[in-house]
C-alpha cells in the first residue's frame, strides 16, 4: 500500500500540466456550458452555425488573455444563469451537489447497519438454500464421493 | 423499391395496405388483454387453474392481435398509404425498404405499437413457458402482466393511435429524419424497447410473489433467464446508441449524458443491482425484500424513461417524437408505485432474512457494497435529470444541468464499482480472513501498480486517467486470475491442455464465469472512456488545397464531388491523411477520408456523415460542419485516443451474456449449512 501510495504521489508530483492552445481552452469552455441554439446539448455538441460563431468567439477572448471565470460571466451576462452546464457548488447551486453525496453515504451508512445487524443476529438452525445446477449438484456429488474415498483410506492406514 | 400496379402501391408481401384493419385489431388486443387481467385475477383467487388458462390465452390472443396490428401498420408503410398521417409523417416514397421497415418506430405511436408488441409477446411466452412454477404465482402474473398490457394498448387506442387517417391524403411523406436513417437505428430502438419490455416479465413475477404471499424464490427462478435477456438487451442497446450518436451527431463524442440516455442507463443501473442481489437470495435467502424492491424500481424507471422523452418536458438532441401520452404515464406512475410499496410493506415479516451474516469480510458484504454503489449511481442519475425540473418548480427559475455535473458526480462512484468488479469475485461466500484476501490481492495490486507507474512515465499526466487505467488493470487481472485458478483445477483434476481446461472452466459454471466475461467487457469499456483524458479537437475552414494538423495528422482538404441520389444531394470531401510530418517535411500517407454534408430532399435538413479510421490506438473522426457556394468547407477533426476498446469491450460482454444465457436452468436444492467454509472450497469453480 505504501508503494503504491508513493508511485501514486510521484507521479502526481511529475505531472506539470503544459500550457494550452486557445481552441483547446475554448473547447473546454464549450463542454462547460449549454447551447443556447440547440435543445439539451452543451454548445461543443451543437452542430448549428450560431453554435460555430459563438464559439469562434470564445476562442479569440481566450487569445486575447481573458480568464474563464470572465468569460463565463459574459456568456451568463448575455444567456443568463442557465447556460452553465452545472451550477457551481455554492449557495444554491449546492442543492445539485449535495444529494448524490448524501444518497452515498446514507446507502453505505444503511448498509453498513443492516451488514452489522445481520453478523450479530443469532445463528439459526435453518438450513442454507443454495441453488444449483444439475452440473453443480453432479459435481458436488463427485466431489462428497472424492472426500469420502480420500476419509476411508485415511482410516485404512495403521 | 415497392411496386406500383395500377397507381396503388404494394408491399413485398402482395398486399395493399391492411391500416383499415389495425384499429379494430388493436381494440380486440385491448379487450383480450382486459379479460386476462379478470380472468387471471379470479383463477388465482378462487384456485380455479381454468379461469387461469383462459386468463393466459386471452394474454396469448392480446398478443396475436397486437402483432396483427403491427403487421397492418407495416403494409401500410410500404404500401405507400399516405392517409394514414402517422405513415405521411414518417415516410416517403423515396425511402429505401429497410429505412421503410424502422419508419415503423420513426414516431411516437409507432414507437408504442411496438413497445406494445413486445410486451404482449413477450408475456405470452413467458407466461406459457411457467407452467412448471405454482399455479397461483403464474395466475397473478398473468393478471399483472396484462394489467401492464392494458395500459399500453389504452395509449395506443385513445391519446396514440398509429392508424389516425389524415382529412385528404398527400401524395408524398414527410419521409424519415435523416439522423434515423443509419443501420444502427434498425436494431437499436428494439433492443432497448426489448430491455425496457424484459423487465416487466420480473416485475410481473415478483408482484405476483406478493400478491400470492410466497416467500420463497420461486419467482426468481421463473423470470432469471428472462431478467438476463431484458438486461442484455438494454446493455447492446445503450452501446449501440452511444455507437449510434458516435457515427451521425458529429460531435466526436458517443455520450452526453443527454435525459434520453439517462431515461435507458438509470433502469441499466438498477437492473445491474438487482442481477447481483438475487444471487445473494438464491444462495442465502437474504435480502428478499430488497429485490423486490429493486424489480420494481427498475420497472418504474423504465416507464418513467419513456415518460421523460414522450411528455416533451425535457429536451434531448434523441428525442424525435413527442406527444400528448406523458399526461397518463404520471399517474400510472404513481399507481405502480404506490401499489408496489404497499404491498412490499404488507409482506415485510414473512420476507424477513432466513440467515444471518457471518463475517463483514464476505461475499456477501460485497454484493451489498455494490448495490449501495449502483444505487447511488441510479440516484445521481436520476437527480441531475429532473433537477432542472424540479428547481423550475420550486423558484421558476430554469437552470441546466448537463455533462459536467454527471462526469464529476458519476464517474468517481463508477471508478469505486470498477475496483469492486475486481476485489469481489476475491472475497469468498460466508466469511474470510483478511490475510487471506491480502494474498490474493497481491499480484493485481503489483500490476495496477506497474501499469500506472509505466503510463505516469510514458507521459499520461491525467491523474483521473491514471486512476482508472490502474482500476482496470487491478479488475482484469483479478477476474483473470479466477479464470487461471479454475482452469488450474480442472487440469490438474483432467490432465486437460490450458484452453481445454479454461473451455471445460467456463462450460461447467457459465453463470459465474459468463459474469466474469461480461466483468472484463466493462473494463475494456472503461479503458476505452479513460482514452478520452488525450483526446484532441481542431476546427479550420479550408478552400480546396488547404490543409490543418490535429494531433499528429496532417488533413488535406483535395476537393468537393457533388452528386444526387433520389433521397438526397450529396457532397463528398476528399480529405488526404498523412502522419508525422512537419513543415519542411512531408508525412507518411495514411488515407483519404469521405465526409458528407448531404441535403435530405423529403425532409429538407442538412446532415453530416462522418468518416472516422478506427484502430485499437485512436480514432481520427472528420466531419464537415458546413459547406458554401465555392466549395470551401468547414472542417472539424478529432483524435480519440482508446475508443476501439468502447466496441471491442461490448462484444466482450455480448460473449459472456451468451454464456450467461447458454447456461442450465438453476434448480433449488437445500443443503445443511457446513459449520465452517474454508476459502478453498468456498471460491472453488
Amino acid at each position: 500500500m505504501r508503494v503504491i501510495a508513493a508511485v501514486a504521489t510521484c507521479l502526481f508530483l511529475l505531472a506539470s500540466p503544459a500550457a494550452a492552445a486557445p481552441e483547446d481552452v475554448a473547447n473546454d469552455i464549450s463542454n462547460e456550458i449549454m447551447s443556447p441554439f440547440c435543445d439539451g446539448v452543451t454548445l461543443h455538441d451543437c452542430p448549428s452555425q450560431e453554435a460555430l460563431e459563438l464559439r469562434d468567439r470564445i476562442e479569440a477572448w481566450v487569445s486575447q488573455g481573458q480568464s474563464r471565470t470572465q468569460i463565463m460571466s459574459h456568456l451568463e451576462r448575455e444567456f443568463g444563469a442557465g447556460i452553465r452546464a452545472a451550477p457551481p457548488a455554492e449557495g444554491a447551486g449546492f442543492a445539485v451537489w449535495l444529494p448524490p453525496l448524501a444518497a452515498l453515504a446514507a446507502g453505505a451508512a444503511g448498509a453498513w447497519a443492516i451488514v452489522r445487524k445481520w453478523s450479530r443476529r443469532t445463528h439459526t438452525a435453518l438450513p442454507v438454500s443454495v441453488t444449483m445446477t444439475s452440473e453443480e449438484r453432479h459435481r458436488l456429488d463427485h466431489e462428497l464421493a472424492m472426500l469420502r474415498t480420500a476419509a476411508s483410506r485415511e482410516g485404512e492406514r495403521p | 423499391m415497392p411496386l406500383e400496379v395500377q397507381g396503388q402501391s404494394l408491399n413485398p408481401l402482395g398486399l395493399g395496405s391492411l391500416a383499415g384493419l389495425g384499429r379494430p385489431s388493436l381494440l380486440a388486443a385491448l379487450a383480450f388483454a382486459a379479460a386476462s387481467v379478470v380472468l387471471c385475477s379470479l383463477g388465482a383467487r378462487r384456485a380455479r387453474r381454468d379461469l387461469s388458462d383462459a386468463g393466459i390465452r386471452a394474454a396469448v390472443a392480446a398478443a396475436g392481435f397486437t402483432s396483427f396490428a403491427t403487421f397492418c401498420l407495416l403494409t401500410a408503410f410500404f404500401a405507400h398509404d399516405f392517409s394514414l398521417a402517422y405513415v405521411a409523417s414518417y415516410s416517403s416514397r423515396s425511402l429505401t425498404g429497410a429505412y421503410t421497415f424502422s419508419a415503423l418506430w420513426g414516431g411516437m405511436e409507432g414507437s408504442l405499437l411496438l413497445w406494445a408488441l413486445l410486451l404482449t409477446v413477450l408475456g405470452a411466452i413467458a407466461l406459457t413457458r411457467a407452467s412448471s412454477a405454482s399455479t397461483d404465482l403464474v395466475a397473478w402474473a398473468g393478471a399483472v402482466f396484462s394489467s401492464v398490457s392494458c395500459f399500453f394498448l389504452f395509449l395506443l387506442a385513445v391519446p396514440a393511435d398509429p392508424f389516425a387517417r389524415l382529412a385528404a391524403a398527400p401524395a408524398d411523406g414527410q419521409g424519415l429524419n435523416p439522423l434515423l436513417q443509419s443501420p444502427g437505428m434498425l436494431i437499436h430502438p428494439p433492443l432497448l424497447y426489448l430491455g425496457f419490455v424484459g423487465f416487466s416479465i420480473p416485475f410481473a413475477f415478483g408482484v405476483a410473489a406478493l400478491l400470492s404471499k410466497r416467500s420463497d424464490d420461486e419467482w426468481l427462478r421463473a423470470t432469471r433467464r428472462w431478467t438476463l435477456l431484458a438486461w442484455s438487451s438494454l446493455s447492446i442497446g445503450i452501446v449501440l446508441g452511444g455507437a449510434w450518436a458516435y457515427t451521425e451527431l458529429g460531435w466526436g463524442g458517443y455520450w452526453a449524458w443527454d435525459p434520453v440516455e439517462n431515461a435507458s442507463f438509470m433502469p441499466w443501473l438498477t437492473a445491474t443491482a438487482f442481477l447481483h442481489s438475487i444471487v445473494i437470495q438464491e444462495k442465502r435467502r437474504m435480502l428478499k425484500v430488497w429485490n423486490l424492491s429493486l424489480i420494481l424500481l427498475t420497472y418504474v424507471l423504465a416507464v418513467f424513461g419513456t415518460f421523460l422523452t414522450r411528455s416533451g418536458i425535457l429536451s434531448s438532441i434523441h428525442t424525435f417524437s413527442e406527444g400528448d401520452v406523458g399526461k397518463y404515464f404520471l399517474p400510472y406512475l404513481a399507481l405502480v408505485l404506490i401499489a408496489g410499496i404497499a404491498l412490499i410493506a404488507t409482506r415485510l415479516n414473512a420476507l424477513s432474512s432466513e440467515n444471518r451474516l457471518d463475517s463483514l469480510l464476505s461475499r456477501e458484504s460485497a454484493f451489498m457494497a455494490n448495490n449501495v454503489l449502483f444505487l447511488a449511481a441510479a440516484f445521481t442519475v436520476l437527480w441531475g435529470t429532473v433537477y432542472p425540473i424540479v428547481n423550475e418548480w420550486l423558484t421558476g427559475l430554469r437552470l441546466s444541468v448537463g455533462p459536467p455535473f454527471f462526469n464529476r458526480a458519476f464517474v468517481p462512484i463508477g471508478l469505486a464499482i470498477i475496483a469492486l468488479t475486481g476485489l469481489g469475485p476475491l472475497i469468498s461466500w460466508r466469511r474470510m480472513r483478511g490475510a487471506a484476501l491480502l494474498r490474493l490481492l497481491r499480484v493485481p495490486l503489483a500490476i495496477a501498480v506497474v501499469v500506472v507507474a509505466g503510463l505516469g512515465l510514458g507521459g499520461v499526466d491525467s491523474f483521473g486517467a491514471l486512476l482508472a487505467f490502474g482500476l482496470c488493470a487491478f479488475t482484469a487481472t483479478a477476474v483473470g486470475s479466477e479464470f487461471v485458478r479454475g482452469s488450474r483445477v480442472h487440469r490438474r483434476r483432467e490432465g486437460l491442455s490450458w484452453p481445454a481446461a479454461l473451455g471445460h472452466t467456463v462450460a461447467r459454471n457459465r453463470r459465474r464465469y459468463g459474469g466474469y466475461v461480461v466483468h472484463l467487457g466493462v473494463v475494456l469499456i472503461v479503458i476505452g472512456f479513460a482514452g478520452g483524458w488525450a483526446k484532441v479537437e481542431r476546427s479550420r475552414e479550408l478552400d480546396a488545397g488547404e490543409s490543418m494538423r490535429v494531433g499528429d495528422y496532417a488533413l488535406n482538404y483535395e476537393g468537393l464531388a457533388s452528386s444526387e441520389t433520389p433521397e438526397k444531394q450529396v457532397n463528398d470531401a476528399a480529405i488526404r491523411v498523412t502522419r508525422g510530418g512537419r513543415e519542411d517535411k512531408p508525412g507518411d500517407f495514411v488515407t483519404v477520408l469521405h465526409p458528407q454534408r448531404n441535403f435530405h430532399l423529403a425532409s429538407r435538413q442538412t446532415q453530416s456523415e462522418v468518416a472516422i479510421r478506427t484502430t485499437p490506438l485512436e480514432d481520427l473522426y472528420v466531419v464537415v460542419t458546413a459547406v458554401d457556394a465555392d466549395s470551401a468547407i468547414v472542417l472539424r477533426a478529432f483524435v480519440n485516443p482508446l475508443t476501439w476498446w468502447i466496441w471491442a469491450g461490448a462484444f466482450v460482454m455480448v460473449g459472456g451474456m451468451g454464456v450467461l444465457l447458454s447456461g442450465p436452468s438453476p434448480v433449488s436444492v437445500t443443503v445443511p449449512a457446513p459449520r465452517r467454509l474454508s476459502h478453498a472450497a468456498a471460491t472453488s469453480p
